[in-house]
């Protein structure tokens, strides 16, 4: 699990380094994640990046000529500022799932605690099965 | 030194490394110097360097060599503080400094004006082996020590512009992708390869 921190993050991150079953690698920016991911998956892991949506803003290139070129299962687990009620980062919820849709990654929405375990589970198989970045958009109501 | 040349010098000081090649020369040359499903050839600018490191990060016991471009890592200078963060043994990172973007029609790169040292910034970030090599002699010597000693090791090899007209690349993404996974697969005993169940033969 490559990461670069949000404050909705921290609870996440934090129990990332307690988890022995996780390898956690910070990055200095969400870019390097993909290639850290992309690296990984060809050793035989299974990767993750996690990050605020700004940093899929910052991973275009990547996801596109790294990601979806080589055809790399990245599960891409976003924090989703400026959704509806999240007022912080208002422009960058008007823009992220059309980012998505336009780079033809697939991604559901995580808005209710109870489903989110699933949720990743179910993105993560997805991701795997089809050899692409997936995204699993993660709202403060279950952050 | 010519960047063909060096990677004829030091490709007999190899054996099992896997290597990530920045898009361009360092990509054709070396495919044609040293052939090998161990090559991993890099689209994404700046990028080799994080997935030299994440490889790395996922086979500790196994060597990666890195073959970045001054155009390259100046796009992706931070990677070297994460190496640097993360201290991966295994990895050795060259970086072929031509001082141009060559494969992009040779406008000056951020070391044309000789003013940014690659190395006291690799060192800067805590990677301790970090070298300038400026003859052939002095790559071999640096490559064949960091083959034999704990890394993270960064080369700054400074090349003369120019490289060498290579056939079509053999392979594209996908392919070059299949056949790197399947090399990692025979060679370290994994399935990274998994095949979707049919609905029928869920359980």
């Amino acid at each position: 699990m490559a990461s670069v921190p949000d404050i909705n993050l921290l609870e996440l991150i934090t129990q990332l380094a307690d988890d022995e079953d996780i390898q956690h690698v910070p990055v200095g920016r969400e870019e390097e994640g993909v290639g850290v991911c992309a690296g990984a998956y060809l050793g035989g892991k299974r990767p993750a990046l996690l990050m605020q949506n700004a940093g899929l803003m910052n991973s275009c290139n990547g996801l596109t000529t790294t990601g979806l070129q080589f055809g790399i299962p990245i599960l891409l687990l976003v924090y989703y500022a400026g959704d509806m009620g999240d007022n912080a980062f208002h422009m960058l919820g008007l823009v992220t799932e059309q980012v998505l849709q336009g780079l033809g990654i697939k991604y559901a929405v995580g808005r209710n605690p109870s489903d989110v375990k699933k949720q990743i589970a179910d993105a993560m198989s997805i991701c795997q099965a089809a050899k692409r970045p997936v995204a699993l958009l993660l709202t403060r109501d279950v952050l | 030194m010519q960047r063909d040349e060096c990677m004829q010098a030091i490709a007999p000081l190899f054996t099992d490394e896997l290597f990530v090649t920045t898009n361009g020369g360092a990509t054709t040359e070396w495919s044609s110097v040293r052939p090998s499903d161990a090559n991993m050839q890099v689209k994404t600018m700046g990028l080799c360097s994080s997935i030299g490191l994440g490889l790395a990060l996922a086979l500790p016991h196994r060597r990666v060599v890195v073959m970045d471009g001054d155009g390259s890592l100046w796009m992706n200078l931070g990677s070297l503080a994460t190496i640097g963060l993360h201290q991966p043994t295994n990895l050795i990172h060259i970086c072929w400094d031509n001082k141009s973007y060559e494969a992009s029609g040779g406008e000056p790169t951020a070391t044309a004006a000789e003013h940014l040292d690659f190395a006291a910034v690799a060192r800067g970030t805590g990677i301790a082996s970090s070298w300038c090599v400026l003859t052939i002699e002095d790559l071999r010597d640096c490559v064949r020590d960091a083959l034999n000693t704990p890394g993270p090791h960064f080369v700054w090899a400074c090349i003369e512009p120019g490289h060498t007209i290579t056939l079509e690349r053999p392979c594209d993404e996908l392919e070059n992708k299949y056949r790197f996974v399947r090399h990692i697969e025979q060679t370290e005993g994994l399935t990274i390869l998994r095949m979707p169940l049919g609905h029928s033969q869920e359980r």
